[in-house]
Parts: structure tokens; C-alpha cells; sequence
């Protein structure tokens, strides 16, 4: 077995968690139940990791089953990568029957047509979803197993969710393979990026929680009551504010979990607004500044800004249009025209 | 120490030893025994009135149970009298109350709503125009709901929606929903319905069936393609025949081209087999041809 794939698989081994390990190891499906149960995981993790490429030695493992490995350990831990999504379109109506063994002859024969030296991997996913490992190397070098790009794609969709790596160049080369691959004409990123994978596909494939207006509601022991005060000579002063704050906060954010957000910039280009005598600005140029919100989990942030009196209910449209825009990178500027509004691009 | 008392002089005053022996004959430590003693009966009444309070909140905590238990068992004597006062009127009872009426008719309307519901098509008027509710259903099942939420004016377009992206709501869209919004939610509602209803079928094979496929069946977003190697029965190993499913008709759950084929070497019953297969996939839900293929097959077991 080469040394470059001992150490690739040791040191992917290595980033597992030690419970895991074991769980992970069957997944692959490379070793045997027989050889799994002659190494010890509750040893050292060092240790662990020698055992396991001392039986994929046995095994004689080559870089192909390691990527698989690497795929899987990226598939169950995807929110230490990046994500960034991207939207392919198309103008014909033909109905698409995609078939998996010619997406992935298709995307081979592009990629490597033009860079021999790159180590391809699909694996497909209950939930129709088709993961690409891409290991890129050089016109000169084999490929380098530790630069990595993920590609996530989900058949008779225009979406494609991107964990690039350093070699932003090799990008061009990757979308134009998507894009063969999978019948589209082109393809272009959108403003939205995160590391929580999931949170990106339920913005974009709109499974998140939407408030709707329906005749039959969801029966009320879904929501949460808050529980009366047991005195009853305490009134509630504010009692129909609060109720109207919730109430406005459930239609915007609707009742279930948001999606997870890191964060949102927005790029202003707007004219300073201010009094005409002060003069500040003596140059009538657009104003540039950029907002950035950041949080661990930014639209559950947004959604208890107004309940906890942060903010007035309700919210600018600005910050509720994220995951329906599904975008969480803005530019503002002014509105040509009578008025001076500012507009959201697209 | 006691506050009311006055004129307590320091212990060691500075410069006034003799003065201090003239003031406590019997010595200073006997003083500041007696010191001692008073500070610690003032400590236990302290502890005393302290306790007292303890149980004083105590009795005011059970006093306050108790009276929110009466009313509560008042309210309850009240709604059994009134209770009691309805039945025991006699003829008041063959005039319906306003407020019978009323419950009567917030209850047919909720009916009309669920019925509506059911029907698959629902909608409700918004500030704005209008959400529409599309309830998919398969062979008596009621599956997922879709929504859209659609703007009225300036004109007919589409805010919000819940229509997963593989379906090609920018193109039913396009044609209908500016010129015939009935034909749009019709259309609409059949290309739902009918990717729910290969959905359910290709779940049901997997869940149903999963040890006469070998693996899992491959298929795409909006299962209109399954190829999956299945046999006929449980019992054994291989997996003799091969089916590719197609379907052309986004709006129709069946079929339009199936083929299944065996491996060459296979014996001639089996090819015969394969060719009446692809006929009654092309008829019949995927699910239940295999539900009749296990049938026959225990047939075959009990005929001798």
C-alpha cells in the first residue's frame, strides 16, 4: 500500500472522534467485521489510527476507498466546512430523467479532460443527494488528498452547495463540469453562504418553517403557552403589546426552528441624510459602509430580538428577508428616481 | 448589645485604668462575661422572632392555597348549578339558545373548511391576495401539504411557497397563472400529487420489500427514474432481473416505459417472467405488483 495513502487514511482516522471511530469504520466498509473487532477503541487515539492502517495494509486500501472514508467522515461532521451555494439554470422545458451513472460519466470525462491529475469520488445519499470529493492536483503533480473540494448536489435541482478549497482557481473548471454534467447552460454563485449545511438546503429546497395562512392551523398543544400568573391581582400592564409582538414575530418567522445562520453583511452605498445646513458631506457621494451581524445562530437571534424588547415589532424587512431572498449577503443603494428610497439589489 | 442602653463605656477606655477598675469592682473579664451572656440571650430571641416569621409565612402561604381551593371548588358548585338551572327549566329547553345557534354554525363552518381541506385544493384570502393550500393525497393516504401564497395586485404573482424545486412551478407559472388560475392550481396540483404518488410507491417497495432488492433503488429527486435488480421471492440470493422504470408524464404516477430484462444465461421462464412484468408495471403501482408477486408465489407454495 503506498505510504501517502497509510498516512492519509491515519491521519482522517485521527480527526474522528474516538467514540465514533468505531461506528464510522463500519460505515466505510472496508475492513471486516473480524478485523473491526481485534482492534481495541478504547485505546490511545495514536494507537487506534496505527491499527486501523495496519489492516487496510492487509486490505491493500488505495486511494480510492480512503476518499470514500474522507466522504464519510465529511457527510456525518459537514459544519466544519464552509458552504456556498450556487444556482444553475437553463431555458429548455424538456423533462429531466437524470440517471446517476451518466451524471458521474459526464462529470469525470469534462473534469479530466481538462486537468488529468485529480482524484474523483461520488457517493449517493438516501435523500437523493450526491456527494462529490474532488482532490485537485497540477498538470505536474498528483493530486494533493488534503485540498479538498465538497460538492453536495441533489439530482433535478438548479442548486449546488460548494465547500471549495484554497485553489479558488480550479473553481471555473469545477462549475463547468456541473453544469455538463447535470444538462444546465450556466451556472453562478448566490449571496448565501454558511457552514451548517442543512440550513442551506432548507433555505434554498424551502423546508424551513414558513408561516402560512391556512383555515386549519396546527392543533394549539404544538405551541408553546406560557403558563398564567397564579396570583390573579397581578395584572399584565403589557399584556396586549406582548401578545402583538408574538403574534407579529410567529407570522414573520413562522413557528418552527430557523435555519442556521452565521451571519449577514450588508454593503451600503446610500447617501448620508442630514440636515442640509450642517453640510457634512460637502462631496454628494454615496456613503460606503458595511454592517455585518454575527452570531452563533443568527435568524433565532433575529426571531428573540423583539419578544425580549430589543427591538420594535415588526423587524426591518431587511433582516426577516434573509432566508426567503435566501441570501445573506446585501448590497443597498439609493433608488434612482422622485424618491430617494434605498432598494435592495438583486 | 442592647441598644437602648446609654453611656456603655469602652472596655479599655485610654488612660482610665484607674478609673476603669473604680467602675467594674469585680473585674473586666467578669464584665465582659456578663457582656457575653447578654449577647447571647439577644441572639436567641433573634433566632426566635426569626423562626416566628418562618412559620408566619408559612400559615399565610397555606392560607392562600386554601382560599384559591375554595374558589375554585366555588366556580365548580356555580357551573354545576347552572348546570342543574338549564336542565331543570323544562321549557326553555325547545328554544335553541343564541348561543346554541351559533356553535352550531362555527361548527358546520369548520366542517365545510375541513372538507375543503380534504378535497386537495384550499385557500384562504390574505391582506395581500391569497394563500391556496394543495393537499396531496395517494390512493386514500394523505400525504404532504404544499402552499403558495399568492399577491393579487398589480397582478397575479407568486410571494411565498412551500412547492419543493424540482417541480417546475416557474413554468406552470408562466403558462397559466396570469391567464387561468384555476388551470394553474389544477396543473399544479397533478404534478404534486403525481411525484408524491411515485414517491409513496418507490418508499413503500423500499420499507415493504427491501429483501427481494438488491441494495437500495436508485432513483432521483422526483423519482421519475428507479432502476433497481429484484427477484421474486425472499428466499434467495440472487437477483435475477433487472427494471428500469421511466417516467415520462410528470403528472401521471405510472410508467410510460419500463423495461425489465434478465441476465443472458437466465433460462427461458424467467425471460417469459420479465416480459409480464413490464407489462403489469406499466398498469399497476409499483408496490402492489410486488405485493401480487408474493401472493403467487405462496400459491405456488401450498399447490402441490
Amino acid at each position: 500500500m503506498d505510504e501517502t495513502v497509510a498516512e492519509y487514511i491515519r491521519r482522517t482516522v485521527l480527526k474522528i472522534p474516538r467514540d465514533e471511530i468505531k461506528t464510522m469504520l463500519q460505515k466505510w466498509g472496508f475492513l471486516s467485521e473480524m478485523q473491526l473487532q481485534t482492534v481495541n477503541f478504547h485505546q490511545l487515539k495514536e494507537n487506534i489510527s496505527q491499527d486501523v492502517v495496519q489492516l487496510c495494509e492487509e486490505n491493500s486500501a488505495d486511494i480510492k476507498q480512503a476518499a470514500v472514508l474522507d466522504i464519510i467522515y465529511n457527510h456525518i461532521y459537514p459544519n466544519k466546512r464552509m458552504w456556498s451555494v450556487y444556482q444553475m439554470n437553463k431555458t429548455g422545458e424538456e423533462i429531466e430523467f437524470f440517471d446517476f451513472t451518466d451524471f458521474k460519466k459526464k462529470f469525470k470525462r469534462r473534469l479530466r479532460s481538462a486537468l488529468k491529475n485529480v482524484t474523483i469520488n461520488f457517493r449517493e445519499y438516501e435523500d437523493n443527494a450526491i456527494w462529490i470529493r474532488i482532490a485537485w492536483g497540477t498538470p505536474y503533480t498528483k493530486p494533493n488528498q488534503y485540498k479538498t473540494s465538497y460538492v453536495v448536489y441533489h439530482s433535478q435541482t438548479p442548486y449546488v452547495f460548494l465547500s471549495a478549497s484554497v485553489l479558488r482557481s480550479n473553481l471555473p473548471l469545477l462549475c463547468q463540469a456541473l453544469v455538463v454534467a447535470s444538462n444546465y447552460h450556466d451556472i453562478r454563485e448566490v449571496e448565501l453562504r454558511s457552514h451548517s449545511l442543512n440550513s442551506l438546503k432548507d433555505i434554498v429546497f424551502k423546508r424551513y418553517s414558513q408561516n402560512f395562512q391556512t383555515y386549519c392551523p396546527r392543533p394549539l398543544s404544538e405551541r408553546k403557552v406560557a403558563p398564567e400568573s397564579a396570583d390573579v391581582r397581578i395584572i399584565q400592564e403589557n399584556r396586549n403589546e406582548k401578545e402583538r409582538i408574538q403574534r407579529v414575530n410567529r407570522e414573520v418567522f413562522g413557528d418552527g426552528p430557523q435555519p442556521k445562520l452565521e451571519f449577514a453583511q450588508y454593503k451600503l452605498e446610500t447617501m448620508f441624510k442630514s440636515d442640509p445646513k450642517m453640510d457634512v458631506m460637502y462631496k454628494k457621494e454615496p456613503f460606503r459602509c458595511l454592517v455585518k451581524f454575527s452570531s452563533p445562530h443568527l435568524l433565532e437571534s433575529l426571531k428573540s430580538l423583539a419578544p425580549v424588547g430589543m427591538a420594535d415589532a415588526p423587524l426591518s424587512p431587511l433582516l426577516t428577508c434573509i432566508p426567503h431572498k435566501a441570501r445573506n449577503y446585501f448590497k443597498i443603494r439609493e433608488k434612482k428616481g422622485f424618491f430617494p428610497e434605498s432598494f435592495v439589489s438583486p | 448589645m442592647e441598644p437602648g442602653r446609654r453611656g456603655l463605656m469602652p472596655a479599655f477606655p485610654c488612660g482610665k485604668m484607674e478609673e476603669g477598675k473604680a467602675r467594674w469592682p469585680d473585674g473586666v473579664f467578669a464584665h465582659l462575661e456578663m457582656l457575653e451572656a447578654r449577647a447571647y440571650e439577644a441572639a436567641v430571641k433573634q433566632e426566635e422572632t426569626e423562626q416566628r416569621e418562618e412559620k408566619l409565612a408559612r400559615l399565610k402561604a397555606r392560607v392562600q392555597e386554601l382560599r384559591r381551593q375554595r374558589d375554585e371548588l366555588r366556580a365548580k358548585v356555580d357551573l354545576q348549578q347552572k348546570g342543574l338551572g338549564k336542565a331543570g327549566v323544562v321549557s326553555d329547553a325547545a328554544q335553541p339558545s343564541a348561543r346554541a345557534v351559533l356553535e352550531w354554525k362555527i361548527k358546520s363552518v369548520k366542517a365545510m373548511l375541513q372538507v375543503f381541506y380534504l378535497t386537495g385544493i384550499s385557500g384562504k384570502l390574505t391582506k395581500q391576495g391569497v394563500c391556496f393550500c394543495i393537499s396531496t393525497a395517494y390512493e386514500g393516504t394523505y400525504l404532504d401539504s404544499y402552499y403558495l401564497d399568492l399577491l393579487t395586485k398589480p397582478e397575479v404573482r407568486i410571494h411565498r411557497h412551500s412547492v419543493p424545486t424540482f417541480i417546475p412551478l416557474e413554468q406552470i407559472a408562466k403558462k397559466h397563472l396570469e391567464t387561468d388560475i384555476r388551470r394553474f392550481l389544477s396543473v399544479l396540483a397533478d404534478h404534486l400529487n403525481a411525484y408524491v404518488g411515485r414517491r409513496h410507491q418507490a418508499d413503500q417497495l423500499q420499507e415493504h420489500f427491501s429483501d427481494q432488492i438488491e441494495g437500495t433503488l436508485q432513483r432521483n429527486s422526483l423519482c421519475n427514474l428507479l432502476v433497481f435488480n429484484y427477484n421474486l421471492s425472499s428466499r434467495s440470493k440472487t437477483f435475477p432481473f433487472n427494471a428500469r422504470l421511466l417516467y415520462g408524464d410528470l403528472c401521471c404516477s405510472l410508467p410510460t416505459e419500463v423495461s425489465v430484462s434478465c441476465t443472458p444465461e437466465a433460462p427461458a421462464s424467467l425471460a417469459e417472467t420479465a416480459a409480464a412484468h413490464s407489462a403489469l408495471f406499466r398498469r399497476v403501482a409499483l408496490h402492489r405488483a410486488f405485493r401480487s408477486f408474493s401472493s403467487a408465489a405462496e400459491r405456488a407454495d401450498v399447490a402441490p
